[in-house]
């Protein structure tokens, strides 16, 4: 019964195929360092799903930000759950992503032919900063409004373009309910699109370039 | 790189290949392992040290020391060495070199070795740059002053008793204990004034929770009632401001129904029971005296915000509690409302001075004097002549 389910669907999907060239495949000997890549992508899934839930009772205006945050940890049953993983996970998640970018920086993982991967990491290391930066003023309490007033401020020092890139984060001469909406916005949309991108990109990589394996001596 | 080097490349990772292992299952099960290793570190960190309490934003408090996620402050941190002239150095130029030089690593470093000992100067760089950002947030985390504690209410009811202690310090001198109002006495600049309630059911009918608020945050200058919000050269914070409008409603709209736990009483008491302050002075004095009585009132610099100072201060201090003897309290004297002349031959008003005291409290007053001012509630009851009632519950 069960075969002739997969027999249909393999025909179509090509399931075997994907199985050999994803999950069948040799790859040299490595140690634990080499987690740390997944353990990234396995954090990001793990905000993607605590955010979406507390996406349901957020509501991003200075009015209201504060209060929803503290019915979710108050009211909604395992809110302060829920909350207190996506707010440990963004940490640990910086954490992770950069040491997995020490681990690829000291084993030279980098050079010929993985170079299009570092360059996508990079990326995903600057976007993980972004979702950082603007997840923090989300909560709408002290620490975030004032982080984030200072924060933008820094960039509006930028010599030249400096005032516009302040106006633009905080889309206005002020932080205000059009910051709280922007940073809001950025977020759970542009910065997560940006990362899912990118991660398909750097897992296509990976597994068409295969794991590097630890250097030896002569390498 | 040259082909022939890339040859070598997959020559020699294509032998590390065959030596190697099967992606399903070698690999996935560490990676799973440490997957679900963190997966317990975050439940772990979620449900035992879980995400600290802050106060609301609050874009007046101007005084708030400013800090960025623990991942940013090395950069904070950075910018204290670069002279003010010269900032945009350090926000936009060395920032922007780092952050170009990471995204085009690749093709900026052209050594094709991949083991460490072959890579000396890459390997320094990089060093250098982690312990450099190690050094900068340990730097950071040390010089930044801890925040001053602000008592965070949260709930409805911990807000309504937040709300009764700033009313009785910040609001009862004028608009007096229970916002009946009235005449202002012992108010420097409103001597006289009537107040009208502030209590009434008219009041709470027609003012909204955010009117309330912004006679508060903005006062009302014309009329005589201060500013009392920061924006307005005040000293309360916007959530401390809504404490009070949250105890206001609660307590005085009879549309709203007060929660169990925000009820706070002055305990009364029984026959032969001698009061403490830890229970009961502190209690009174919070609601009807420490108002005029704390810092920067006019009140004789007779403070009683503390035991120290109901026993200790005050240009009279000595005579205004005098162990054993209330009658000749100067305290008692003046909530008995008899005139008193002090020590600097003025004359000491009744105390509070618009209306007398509630009876009970009077004698609160004058039995824990009579018994010597126990401080604690433990001394108190071995004073008492009967177990105080709390006590009685509490045994079997
Ligand atoms: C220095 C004396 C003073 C202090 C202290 C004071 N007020 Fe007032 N307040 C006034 C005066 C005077 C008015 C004008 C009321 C009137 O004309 O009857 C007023 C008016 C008000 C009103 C508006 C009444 C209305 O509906 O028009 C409210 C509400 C109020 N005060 C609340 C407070 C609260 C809460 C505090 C403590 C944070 C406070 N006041 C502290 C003097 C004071
Ligand atoms: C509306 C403000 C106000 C309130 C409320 C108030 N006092 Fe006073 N108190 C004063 C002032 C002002 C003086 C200074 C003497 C004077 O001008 O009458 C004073 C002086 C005193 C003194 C004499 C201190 C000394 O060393 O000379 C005592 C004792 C005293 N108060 C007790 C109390 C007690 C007890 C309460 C609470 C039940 C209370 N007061 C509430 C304003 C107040
Ligand atoms: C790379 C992944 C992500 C990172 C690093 C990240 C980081 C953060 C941070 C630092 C905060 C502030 C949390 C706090 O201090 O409590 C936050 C809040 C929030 N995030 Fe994310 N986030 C990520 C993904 C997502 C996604 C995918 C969504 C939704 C689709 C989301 C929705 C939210 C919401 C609604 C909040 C406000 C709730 C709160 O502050 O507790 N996040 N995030």
């Amino acid at each position: 019964m069960f075969e002739k389910i997969f027999q249909w669907l393999d025909e179509r999907l090509g399931l075997e195929a994907i199985y050999g060239a994803v999950l069948d495949r040799k790859v040299p000997k490595v140690n634990w360092w080499f987690t740390l890549g997944s353990a990234s992508l396995f954090l990001f899934v793990m905000q993607g799903i605590t955010g979406i839930f507390l996406t349901m009772y957020y509501v991003p205006s200075p009015d209201k930000a504060y209060d929803s945050i503290q019915y979710i940890m108050n009211g909604v049953a395992f809110g302060w759950l829920i909350r207190g993983i996506h707010h440990w996970g963004a940490s640990l998640m910086v954490l992770i992503v950069f040491l997995h970018m020490l681990r690829t920086f000291f084993y030279g993982a980098y050079k010929y032919p993985r170079e299009i991967t570092w360059l996508t990491g990079s990326l995903l290391l600057l976007l993980t900063l972004g979702m950082g930066f603007t997840g923090y003023l989300l909560p709408w309490n002290q620490r975030a409004y004032w982080a984030t007033t200072v924060g933008t401020e820094i960039a509006g020092t930028v010599p030249g373009i400096g005032d516009f890139i302040l106006r633009a984060l905080r889309g206005g001469s002020d932080l205000s309910a059009v910051t709280l909406a922007r940073f809001f916005s950025a977020h759970i949309w542009l910065l997560p699109l940006g990362i899912v991108l990118l991660i398909s990109v750097h897992m296509y990589l990976i597994i068409r370039l295969g794991i590097s394996n630890v250097p030896g001596e002569d390498e | 790189m040259n082909e022939e080097l890339k040859k070598k490349y997959h020559a020699k990772y294509t032998a590390a290949k065959q030596k190697g292992v099967k992606f399903w299952p070698d690999i996935i099960y560490k990676d799973l392992l440490v997957s679900f290793a963190l997966f317990i570190l975050l439940i772990g960190l979620a449900a035992f040290v879980g995400v600290a309490a802050e106060p609301k934003a609050d874009p007046n408090d101007t005084a708030y020391i400013p800090r960025p996620e623990w991942y940013f402050l090395f950069l904070f941190e950075a910018l204290k060495f670069v002279p003010g002239a010269i900032e945009w150095v350090g926000t936009a130029l060395i920032p922007g070199i780092a952050v170009l030089a990471l995204i085009a690593l690749p093709f900026l470093d052209k050594n094709p070795s991949r083991y460490w000992k072959n890579r000396k100067i890459a390997i320094s760089v990089m060093s250098v740059i982690v312990l450099g950002i190690v050094g900068l947030t340990i730097r950071a985390v040390i010089t930044t002053p801890e925040q001053e504690e602000t008592t965070l209410a949260g709930s409805i009811a911990e807000q309504v008793v937040q709300g009764q202690d700033l009313y009785s310090i910040y609001c009862a001198e004028c608009h007096q204990p229970e916002g009946e109002g009235g005449e202002v006495v012992g108010v420097e600049g409103l001597e006289g004034t009537f107040i009208k309630p502030i209590s009434s059911q008219d009041e709470m009918w027609t003012r909204t929770d955010q009117t309330l608020f912004n006679i508060i945050d903005m006062g009302q200058q014309d009329l005589g009632m201060p500013p009392y919000g920061l924006g307005y050269g005040g000293e309360l914070q916007r959530a401390e401001i809504e404490s009070i409008v949250t105890f206001m409603r609660y307590t005085w709209d009879e549309r709203a129904e007060i929660p169990e736990d925000a009820i706070v009483g002055i305990p009364a008491l029984v026959e032969g029971e001698v009061p403490s302050y830890e229970v009961h002075i502190s209690a009174v004095a919070k609601r009807y005296c420490v108002s005029c009585h704390r810092e920067g009132k006019e009140n004789n610099e007779y403070l009683m915000g503390s035991y120290d100072e109901i026993l200790n201060t005050g240009i009279n201090a000595g005579k205004n509690v005098i162990a054993g003897d209330p009658d000749a309290s100067y305290l008692m004297q003046t909530l008995h409302r008899q005139t008193v002349i002090g020590s600097d031959s003025n004359e000491i008003g009744a105390m509070p001075p618009s209306k007398d005291l509630k009876t009970e409290y009077i004698d609160m007053f004058a039995r824990w004097i009579e018994a010597g001012m126990p401080e604690t509630a433990a001394e108190a009851a071995a004073l008492s002549t009967v177990a105080a009632p709390a006590e009685e519950t509490a045994e079997p």
